[in-house]
């Protein structure tokens, strides 16, 4: 990568990502050349095996949920794309990510939009509420072949029976912020950007 | 017409005494191993105009910035600006200031290459300041002390730090570890309110590695040339860093064009077209010679001229470190990858028997060459798939102590010289001293490193010739042995590190196959057990009472389809290029030709376990 090109974004675009998310110029350069290098084909668009291609993430138990929140979130009215990720949805996912911002306040990245983030990750049907099933399917994800069904089952209820408020056998996005309401999301949902 | 073919008479005649007399000059300097030391004055000169160049940049970079304050040029690398400061306080040891002063230091370098002799006596006055930390040359090198040593931490600690503040985007918090310690992940019992929830949030911290991996991983970088820090003012990385600066520069990068292309190009090709001339026919003579000691010295002296001339036709200068250590005895030579080039290199000081895979046309020549005056290794491709037969075959010859020691590069594939990626244990099973060799280019002057997806093995000749110079630095490790207890993968680790250490490259365990194959599943079950297993130490409060809730991992990690990489990651490669056909057939192999453990008397290899203890923050 040290010696392809750098950036042919336009400063149009330019101008409306750094509208949309909090990076700045050079963040953008820099994740734009990311960009670049992970599209091998040079297409100006990433598919999903682009993102397979980093043994780090392939290893990831939850490597599929995450290409799959690229490709179904990037878009900011929630259509789920056709396997073709543009820079401005790459990044529009990636700045979910920001510390928590202090001056926008309908950024990308409040505790709440970080939270929303999580769960339409794990809300695989799209219909805002994670039901039984689409734990499983995580817990799943996670833990492989290592656990029974049986098992799977019972932390699957267990869980349910702990937020479902109001006992319709499914979590809703309220059940699932309440759940979480101890947990310090802003951390564990932010990476360090550098300037 | 007539002319141009008067001038092109007057051209001959005048330029071709020159051209006969300097390589002429190359030669015999090179059979005699001596060195009149232009080519360390070549390489000093290209580093003070590298710096020039650089200062230029520089004060260019910053009267523009004065004058257009609201819309800073995109210059990606010079973001460093205030990376600097902090790099300064770091570099204690090495140069005083990042900028421009970088390059003096390296003309305290006392070369001690073995044999310098330069095809060009001229002192071509090319810019270019390069001041990567991850030039080697900084360091003061005496002949045989290990001075490097120290050095090389400095420069690993400098790279280090210069990655991520100068070109990363972001400071990993979260990774995936491959190792296999996860039973220090967590105490024994974790109190906690609810698992399901606990899963939950350990979840999120996935999800936070994935998207860290996605933004800068460790793995995909390798395989790509190393970034340089500035310019060393040579066509291909000038997209990178060039935007108009000044005439001057741009002047000197067109000179410094045409004399590559122009004088360099056609010298190193003639020289090379000698040497390999050399080296068949001498090869056919020795061949015809009587084994035994003889024999062997002539091959020794032999060798050792070709190398010297082929590595002429490349402008190699080598620094040699710690001869010491050098292989005498038979036994096995390791070494880090980086390109095809590298067996040329380290044959230039010590004579190996090589091993690798059969090719056709001009390399198969020369394999088969060479194989005429001593032995070397060539397996056919069918045979590479055969792990017995090749571990056989290298066992022989390591056992035979009228043979030479033999280069082995364990990675398998050529990464791009900041890393060391994981080395297959095949070599290291074998029960025979091992000769570490640590191997460093310094990239400003010509990036080694083969890049097989991107270009043909013609095009990176080409690349490498028409380069400023191929600088490398070698050190020789004391030889290691396998101790009482150790399985083979340990003890490949170990000598990893050590070679690591000393290049003051990164120690990866990531296979260097990767590069072209996917992650097999078998990995990420890996994960999923590690996981399983922190999971397992989690009790909910509430049940505490009752006892089937933990207890989760031992019935299911038996019998799990042994797939994907775990056959032939351990074979032995190519010296030579190979990789291209090869691996992607290897990949797709590999799923079908299981090696049950069984068969053959080589352990499972673990250092494809990976483990994940994610919220290690």
């Amino acid at each position: 990568m040290g010696n392809s090109n750098s950036s042919i974004l336009s400063d149009a675009e330019m101008r409306e990502i750094m509208d949309e998310t909090q990076f700045n110029k050079h963040q953008i350069l820099r994740l734009y050349t990311r960009f670049a290098s992970l599209d091998k084909n040079g297409q100006g668009y990433l598919s999903r095996d682009d993102f397979l291609n980093v043994p780090e993430l392939a290893v990831n138990p939850l490597g599929d949920r995450i290409i799959d929140a690229f490709f179904t979130l990037g878009d900011s009215d929630g259509d789920s794309k056709s396997g073709q990720l543009t820079f401005r949805q790459f990044v529009r996912i990636l700045a979910h990510f920001q510390p928590i911002s202090k001056v926008k306040d309908n950024a990308l990245n409040s505790r709440k939009d970080k939270l929303r983030f999580a769960f339409k990750m794990y809300d695989l049907n799209k219909n805002n509420y994670i039901t039984r099933e689409e734990f499983k399917v995580i817990l799943n994800s996670m833990v492989g072949a290592n656990i029974t069904s049986d098992q799977l089952d019972k932390i699957a209820d267990k869980t349910l029976e702990e937020a479902d408020q109001d006992r319709d056998g499914k979590i809703s996005f309220e059940d699932f912020c309440r759940a979480m309401e101890k947990t310090d999301i802003e951390e564990k949902m932010s990476m360090r950007f550098l300037n | 017409m007539l002319g141009i073919e008067h001038l092109l008479f007057v051209l001959t005649t005048f330029a071709f005494p020159p051209v006969a007399l300097t390589v002429l000059l190359c030669i015999i300097l090179a059979t005699f191993g001596k060195s009149l030391g232009l080519r360390q004055m070549y390489v000093d000169t290209l580093i003070n105009i590298f710096e020039w160049g650089a200062r230029q940049i520089k004060t260019t970079e910053k009267i523009r910035r004065k004058e257009s304050a609201l819309t800073a040029p995109f210059f990606l690398n010079k973001l460093s600006e205030e990376a600097d400061d902090d790099e300064d306080e770091i570099r204690s040891m090495e140069t005083p200031h990042f900028e421009a002063t970088d390059g003096i230091t390296d003309d305290e370098i006392e070369a001690r290459s073995e044999t310098e002799s330069h095809d060009s006596g001229e002192d071509f006055p090319s810019v270019d300041s390069d001041f990567g930390d991850e030039s080697c040359l900084k360091r003061k090198f005496g002949s045989t002390t290990s001075l490097a040593s120290v050095g090389s931490c400095c420069s690993l600690r400098n790279r280090k730090m210069s990655e991520s503040s100068t070109l990363g985007i972001i400071k990993r918090e979260t990774q995936i570890y491959l190792d296999d310690n996860f039973s220090e992940d967590i105490p024994d019992e974790v109190f906690v309110r609810s698992r399901g929830w606990a899963a939950i949030r350990d979840s999120v911290d996935f999800v936070k590695a994935g998207m860290e991996a996605i933004i800068e991983d460790e793995v995909t970088s390798r395989f790509e040339a190393e970034q340089l820090v500035s310019w060393n003012m040579l066509t291909r990385t000038s997209i990178k860093f060039y935007q108009f600066v000044n005439w001057k520069l741009s002047a000197l990068w067109i000179l410094g064009f045409m004399f590559r292309y122009c004088v360099m190009l056609p010298l190193r090709f003639t020289v090379f077209c000698i040497g390999l001339v050399f080296l068949i026919s001498s090869t056919a003579l020795i061949g015809l010679v009587p084994i035994g000691n003889w024999k062997k010295a002539l091959n020794h002296k032999c060798m050792l001229i070709c190398y010297r001339i082929l590595s002429r036709s490349l402008t190699a200068v080598v620094y040699f470190h710690d001869e010491h250590y050098k292989a005498q005895a038979q036994g096995i030579c390791v070494a880090n990858h980086t390109s095809p080039i590298d067996a040329l290199i380290l044959s230039i000081d010590n004579v190996y028997a090589l091993i690798g895979q059969k090719h056709e046309g001009l390399l198969g020549i020369v394999q088969r060459a060479l194989s005429r005056a001593s032995s070397h290794i060539w397996f056919e491709r069918s045979e590479a798939k055969d792990r017995l037969v090749v571990a056989q075959k290298l066992k022989e010859h390591c056992t035979n102590p009228d043979k030479l020691p033999i280069l082995i590069f364990p990675e398998g594939t050529c990464i791009n010289n900041t890393s060391v990626m994981m080395f297959k244990k095949g070599s290291f099973e074998i029960g025979t001293t091992i000769y570490p060799i640590a191997m460093k280019y310094d990239s400003r002057f010509g990036d080694a490193f083969w890049n097989s997806s991107e270009q043909s093995w013609c095009g990176y000749i080409m690349r490498m010739m028409t380069s400023w110079a191929i600088i490398c630095n070698v050190w020789y490790l004391p030889p290691m042995t396998r101790r009482d207890g150790e399985d083979a993968v340990d003890f490949a680790n170990r000598v990893k590190k050590e070679i690591a250490n000393k290049g003051g490259l990164v120690d990866l365990e990531w296979d260097g196959g990767l590069k072209r194959a996917k992650v097999p599943p078998k990995m990420v079950a890996k994960q999923q057990e590690r996981y399983a297993n922190r999971l397992s130490r989690y009790t909910s409060v509430s049940e505490v009472v009752k006892d089937e809730d933990v207890d989760v991992t031992s019935d299911y990690l038996v019998d799990k389809p042994v797939s994907g990489y775990n056959s032939l990651e351990d074979l032995p490669e190519d010296v030579f290029i190979d990789e291209e056909e090869d691996e992607t057939i290897d990949a797709h192999d590999e799923n079908e030709n299981d090696d049950p453990a069984g068969e053959s008397n080589i352990l499972p290899n673990k250092p494809l376990s990976d483990t994940v203890s994610l919220v290690k923050t």
